[in-house]
């Protein structure tokens, strides 16, 4: 199977008040289709830096990042803005919804920036928010829907796009446990069904839904191993 | 793009009706200078059609000949005090000496009342020939006659009334062959002219009387103020206008050396001297009108700069969902845009308004080409203004965006 991702010897350092910060310092990674990936550690082990170098938000001081054979590290801003509304769906700790816009317009965005038309957009918007649970709320906006359920517009607004991977940074963070495990068990389905899942968290708990956990430290990666025993989500 | 397009609309117009108050405050600096340069257009533009009107009472092929010109000229005032007055003879002598006369008649200028009963109206006369009519295409007898030569001759106690003569002294009746009198002399109204309006909108062109020039001269004394009209009979005015100044010297026995001691006033004097007014009016009040535009503009960059801060997280957000650097700053150019086109077509309807109002006083229409113009302007400062914060929204790191709380 052709990677999906691949990061050779990826740099990332800042320049901050004359001293380089090392954020990611030589990070070798492959992630391959259908993968369910968490990634651990410390604050300022460079997983927020990692996870901007995967969702295209940010590019490499150093290094070759392959994006389905695309050559990231070489592309300009226009490039990574249409990579990643073509093929990555973001999920933020604090949901990150547009606050004036219903439940269905906040899923209609990246499909704006994809220019499809109206109708189309509003159907596939419709079928994204029945995945998540929501078809009974699309017409809400975020100050009308809890936080879960705000969380599963954000899901489905990472999902309309059948992106080629899932990016969720503490996707459970801001949420009560209950919530918690409502989004955990969305994210087990849609990797069961076939999608690509990336995970930033630093609880144990939720890092054992992946099936391969990284921890990183000090920018480079420390454990990449295969999660044994699956912890399962009860119902 | 269309998609896009509607996206930006909707979400300009929710962020400008999503903050009413402020967008109304930017929005005034915008209505208030549109407005005034609108209204400045306005009122210039109908000063043009005044303008234009009102000369038609002096055709292109009119030569005024009198004592003084029209707009001062450089000589000192002693000098024109003492310039011999215009006779009447000078204008067989004009017929006789110059080629280019088609018509020539003199025109004697004095105020005065005229009474019917216990009605009565303050006026200006005007003596001349039945030739008169020949040299003024505008003065035309709408109701009766004009008077005829022999009337003239004999000095016939016959007059012809402007439309407010006729309208102050006769309300409801028919002027013609009703008497009239000028102190303690009767007339006879024989014609009424046509109307004319107000010349610049100041004094009205049909408060007139027009007299036989002989009668005239009877009644009252010699000593008045005088022109004599020329009509010339060819298209080269220039060459028409430099023959009859040598007719007039030879009339006058000016030597070589002397200063002419009459002017020859025609349209094209006062047309210069109007544009130079206009010129001067025009240029300094759409200077001043401009300047408060462009203080519109900056209150309207100053609150996209606060706009742009303020929704640093969702420019963020946009931008990890796949906007490009294009589309951002689309959206906030638009907001910009949007703002001065509903300030431009609100300062527009309310200088449509108000010119409107102010034509009860002094005549003023906006035209078209202007009201076109003021809203490409507002679009256009909406574009300059709203340019660098958009630039610089669509400048932001998505990383550093997002993080922005």
């Amino acid at each position: 199977m052709a990677d999906l991702i691949s990061l050779k010897e990826i740099k990332r350092h800042y320049d901050v008040g004359g001293e380089v910060v090392r954020a990611l310092d030589g990070v070798d990674l492959i992630i391959n289709p259908n993968e369910y990936i968490s990634i651990m550690g410390p604050s300022g082990s460079g997983k927020s830096t990692l996870m901007n170098m995967i969702g295209c938000l940010d590019t490499p001081t150093e290094g070759i990042y392959e994006f389905e054979g695309e050559l990231v590290h070489k592309m300009d801003d226009n490039q990574l803005a249409s990579i990643r509304n073509r093929k990555i769906g973001f999920v933020f700790q604090t949901f990150n919804l547009l606050p004036k816009a219903t439940a269905l317009r906040n899923v209609e965005v990246p499909l704006i920036y994809a220019n499809m038309t109206k109708n189309d957009r509003i159907e596939k918007a419709k079928i994204a928010l029945i995945s998540v649970g929501l078809e009974e709320r699309m017409h809400h906006k975020p100050n009308e829907l809890s936080g879960g359920q705000r969380q599963r517009v954000a899901i489905a607004r990472a999902l309309v796009n059948d992106p080629s991977i899932i990016l969720a940074d503490e996707p459970t963070g801001n949420l009560d446990s209950k919530s918690g495990v409502e989004i955990m068990k969305i994210l087990d389905k849609l990797h069961s069904g076939g999608n690509t899942i990336i995970l930033v968290t630093h609880e144990e708990y939720i890092a054992d839904h992946a099936d391969r956990t990284i921890h990183l430290f000090d920018g480079k990666i420390k454990v990449d191993k295969k999660v044994t025993k699956k912890r399962q989500v009860s119902t | 793009m269309i998609s896009l397009f509607w996206e930006n609309l909707r979400i300009s117009l929710g962020s400008i009706f999503g903050n009413k108050s402020r967008s109304i405050l930017t929005a005034l600096g915008i209505v208030i200078g549109v407005l005034s340069v609108t209204l400045m257009g306005t009122l210039i533009s109908g000063l043009d059609r005044t303008f234009e009107k009102s000369m038609s009472f002096l055709s292109r092929d009119v030569l005024i000949i009198s004592r003084m010109d029209w707009f001062g000229g450089d000589m000192d005032w002693w000098e024109l005090r003492n310039r011999p007055r215009i006779k009447e003879d000078y204008v067989e002598q004009l017929r006789e000496k110059s080629q280019f006369v088609a018509a020539v008649a003199p025109m004697a200028e004095r105020g005065g009342s005229i009474f019917r009963g216990d009605k009565r109206i303050d006026t200006r006369f005007f003596g001349t020939t039945p030739e008169y009519m020949a040299t003024n295409e505008s003065a035309d007898v709408i109701t009766g006659r004009y008077f005829t030569d022999g009337e003239n001759r004999s000095g016939a106690r016959v007059m012809i009334i402007g439309g407010d003569v006729a309208d102050a002294l006769f309300t409801d009746e028919d002027p013609i062959d009703k008497y009239v009198k000028i102190g303690s002399h009767k007339f006879r109204v024989v014609g009424v002219l046509k109307k004319q309006g107000k010349f610049m909108g100041m004094f009205s062109l049909d408060n007139q009387a027009v007299l036989p020039f002989g009668t005239f001269q009877r009644l009252f004394s010699r000593r008045g103020w005088m022109n004599v009209r020329v009509k010339v009979n060819t298209d080269n005015y220039d060459e028409a206008k430099e023959e009859i100044y040598g007719v007039m010297r030879q009339i006058r026995g000016l030597k070589p050396m002397e200063k002419d001691d009459f002017a020859i006033n025609q349209s094209a004097t006062m047309e210069a001297q109007y544009k130079a007014i206009k010129l001067a009016i025009g240029g300094t009040g759409l200077f001043i009108t401009a300047l408060s535009l462009i203080v519109g503009g900056i209150g309207i960059m100053n609150i996209m700069f606060v706009s742009v801060k303020e929704r640093t997280k969702e420019i963020g957000v946009r931008k990890a969902l796949g906007a490009t650097q294009s589309m951002i700053l689309g959206q906030f150019l638009m907001e910009a845009v949007l703002i001065c086109l509903i300030a431009g077509l609100v300062g527009m309807g309310l200088a449509g308004g108000l010119s409107l109002l102010i034509n009860q006083f002094f005549p003023s229409s906006m035209p078209v080409g202007l009201a076109i113009g003021s809203i490409i302007l507002s679009v256009v400062i909406g574009i300059v203004s709203g340019l660098i914060p958009s630039y610089q929204a669509a400048r932001l790191d998505p990383i550093d965006a997002l993080r922005y709380e």
